[in-house]
């Protein structure tokens, strides 16, 4: 997890869901990149963050979008969260003597009978022990630190904009305690209608 | 061997265990070298050992209970021995690893008391000042990598105070209502806290003796290095006494349906 | 040979001095008052040994000390440390000023440089001019007068939030406002309860009970201490610097 760096957090609000990574893309102890975002689209209302090693994250990436698509043609619907976690995690197990060196992060909304959408957010190690958390979840080579902060700054039924602001001083508040993430930070708030995107600037350093 | 006590009292190889009956993980040694280190020894590992001593407070003063069993390894070498001793007017202390040094300790204390009635100066030794005097020599040895090879239960009462306290190897001290040693903290203080954690000042000293008793058994069912035969000391304000060794009740009716406790018929 | 068979090669053994007790400490100095706080569970592995081993002390009027890492060891430089002191008040019959006993730990500390106190350090309380002090030090001696630390198990949880709350890191101000240099004392307060409620909640190590001491410099009004639940003076006298403290439970799983 130290070879590439970068962490990734998603947390729960009222009505809607954030999820976010650092930008930071380095070789051990040398940062290469600034712009490697760890957070990917893959329904409209579902995204992934993985953290890890950077090879893993982009094959993943594409082994997840083939999955998502095949379900999506099988079933003729889109997937849902908890569907899609578990997708996540089945594709992790497989690898369970060799595994894939990522930890993701799962944020999405998932529509009721009613017709409501309602937030969802999980998690998992790298061979695809899930943890479906009520507030905030956590993965990358900062974890610690962010545990730390969102059990400070998170609580429930934030608002979009104030979800926004509890996420985004988390993640760089965090991530500037540790040597191997940072370098600005990029920002998904889920709504039921959009997607929020926004790409924070931090400490350069 | 290392100070966990739950490794203690294990004589054998670390690389080699011919019945594979406790796992022990390989470390590195990463000392450095020294050409004369073979005509210096002090860095030892227990020989003779005892196991848990627990404690706790009731009511009227302080219980403690321990087995009569010094093993040698695997051995159940010394079936007679006291591991509770009395230390001045007020106080219990009782040992669990090495009973050598345990005796050692017991010959300090024993100078110490002596030394403190001579100087007949209207102090008395009690057992924070013993606990106290116990953790310095500890800590002490520890400090010239040189330990004395213990962990050790301070109890007693004095002035009306109840006072309970342990000590190890390290010069690591705590203090609390319930404690235990060795295995026994991690198969009796559970069961203590759960009898003890907020009826210390009620319980009275039959109550007290109950649970030590419950506890000494579930210790002599789950741990191979302990006895069926233990003394309790108790320590309140009419002094200290400590018992006769008592036999545990055991019923092992239980095994005769559990495939590989009971004798097999296939 | 047979490979079980190791009495050829015996390999020495090493006993080892060091042991980790768990636990975490935290400081944070206001303008004229100080707040030294930890919590009071000593642990060794997965063990509880203790659920009330104190870990913040007081030194002097106006001078408290915590210490984490090796509890013998923190016990031990405690006593260490308060021995120094009474040594300088028979010496200069006064106590020993907040920047004074800041560089005679670091002596100390670094007196056992080849076989450490295997502790750090925090050290608040109330400097010559009436400010409010914190000073950390690392296991060596290297040390640091700062506004605000946080050390021991759950440092990562709890330093970065403060950061946030204390230093206004990845915050800006209002137009035409500015971020303010020191927090008032209920606030510092409320940050170092909820420091520890968080870091009890995420890690194994914390937990138990809280213990935080308030330093107050001559003359300063209570403000706001009044009134709270386990509040208990430490101070040997009234007018000078005066030391409180305040005993809270944290969860116990």
């Amino acid at each position: 997890m130290e070879y590439n760096g970068g962490s990734v957090i998603a947390m729960v609000g009222k009505g809607c869901v954030a999820i976010g990574s650092d930008l930071r893309l380095g070789n051990q102890a040398l940062t290469v990149a600034t712009n490697f975002e760890k957070v990917f689209p893959v329904t409209d209302r579902i995204y992934i963050g993985m953290s890890g090693l950077a090879t893993d994250v982009a094959t993943l990436r594409e082994q997840f979008r083939f999955r998502v698509n095949m379900y999506t043609i099988k079933e003729e619907r889109e997937i849902e969260p908890e569907s899609f976690a578990h997708l996540v995690s089945s594709t992790l197990y497989e690898r369970r003597f060799g595994p894939y060196f990522i930890e993701p992060v799962m944020a999405g909304l998932w529509k009721t009978q009613a017709g409501e959408y309602k937030p969802y957010i999980a998690a998992a190690d790298l061979i695809g022990c899930l943890n479906f958390a009520k507030d905030f979840v956590v993965a990358g080579t900062a974890s610690e630190k962010l545990f730390g902060v969102a059990e400070g700054l998170w609580e429930p039924d934030l608002e979009p904009e104030d979800l926004f602001e509890t996420i985004s001083q988390t993640l760089l508040n965090g991530v500037d305690r540790d040597a191997y993430s940072g370098w600005g930070a990029v920002i998904h708030v889920i709504l039921p209608d959009k997607v929020i995107t926004r790409t924070l600037k931090g400490r350069m350093d | 061997m290392d100070h966990f006590p739950g490794n203690w009292g294990r004589l054998r190889n670390d690389d080699y265990d011919a019945y594979g009956t406790f796992p022990i993980p390989h470390r590195p040694s990463n000392a450095p070298k020294d050409t004369f280190s073979e005509g210096v020894q002090r860095t030892q590992q227990p020989i003779v050992t005892g196991t848990s001593v627990l404690a706790i407070k009731f009511k009227d003063g302080i219980l403690m209970a321990a087995d009569n069993l010094a093993s040698y390894g695997s051995l159940a070498r010394f079936k007679d021995v006291q591991r509770l001793r009395p230390v001045g007017d007020y106080t219990v202390i009782g040992a669990g690893g090495d009973m050598s040094d345990f005796q050692y300790i017991q010959s300090l204390l024993d100078d110490l008391v002596v030394e403190e009635f001579t100087s007949q100066d209207g102090h008395n030794l009690g057992p924070k000042e013993i606990h106290e005097y116990l953790s310095q020599v500890m800590y002490g040895r520890r400090t010239k990598i040189n330990p004395l090879w213990n962990s050790i239960l301070v109890g007693g009462l004095k002035d009306g105070q109840r006072f309970l306290a342990y000590v190890d190897l390290l010069g690591t001290t705590y203090s609390a209502d319930t404690l235990a040693t060795g295995y026994g903290a991690y198969i009796a203080q559970p069961l203590l806290r759960r009898a003890v954690e907020g009826r210390a000042d009620t319980l009275t000293e039959e109550e007290a003796a109950k649970i030590l008793e419950d506890c000494m058994r579930v210790l002599f069912y789950r741990d191979a290095r302990s006895l069926n035969k233990y003394q309790i000391a108790t320590i309140t304000a009419s002094g200290v006494s400590i018992s006769d060794s008592k036999a545990l009740e055991t019923s092992w009716e239980f095994a005769e349906g559990i495939r590989g406790y009971g004798a097999q018929t296939q | 040979m047979n490979p079980m068979n190791t009495a050829s090669h015996p390999q020495q053994r090493q006993f080892n001095p060091y042991t980790e007790n768990g636990g975490t400490i935290l400081a944070i100095a206001g303008l004229d008052f100080s707040v030294i706080a930890g919590d009071t569970r000593q642990s060794e592995g997965y063990n509880i040994q203790t659920r009330y081993a104190p870990k913040v002390f007081r030194l002097t009027d106006r001078a408290v000390l915590a210490v984490n890492g090796f509890a013998a060891d923190g016990n031990m430089f405690v006593k260490k440390v308060k021995q120094r002191l009474e040594w300088y008040r028979h010496a200069h019959a006064k106590d020993m000023p907040l920047h004074a006993i800041a560089r005679l730990i670091q002596t100390m500390l670094y007196a056992r440089r080849f076989f450490p106190y295997y502790v750090y350090n925090i050290l608040g309380g109330i400097e010559d001019d009436g400010s409010g002090a914190v000073y950390s030090f690392d296991p060596v001696g290297s040390y640091e007068r700062e506004t605000c630390r946080a050390a021991g198990a759950a440092q990562s949880l709890v330093q970065p939030f403060l950061d946030n709350q204390i230093y206004f890191k990845n915050q800006q101000p209002a137009l035409g406002t500015s971020h303010p240099a020191h927090l008032p004392l209920p606030q510092v307060l409320r940050l170092v309860i909820d420091s520890f409620t968080g870091a009890t909640e995420r890690h194994i190590e914390v937990g138990d009970g809280l213990e935080m001491f308030v330093v107050l410099a001559k003359g300063h009004d209570l403000a706001g201490l009044e009134g709270i639940a386990g509040l208990q003076e430490m101070s040997t006298k009234s007018d000078g610097e005066r030391i409180f403290v305040i005993r809270r439970e944290l969860k116990k799983d």
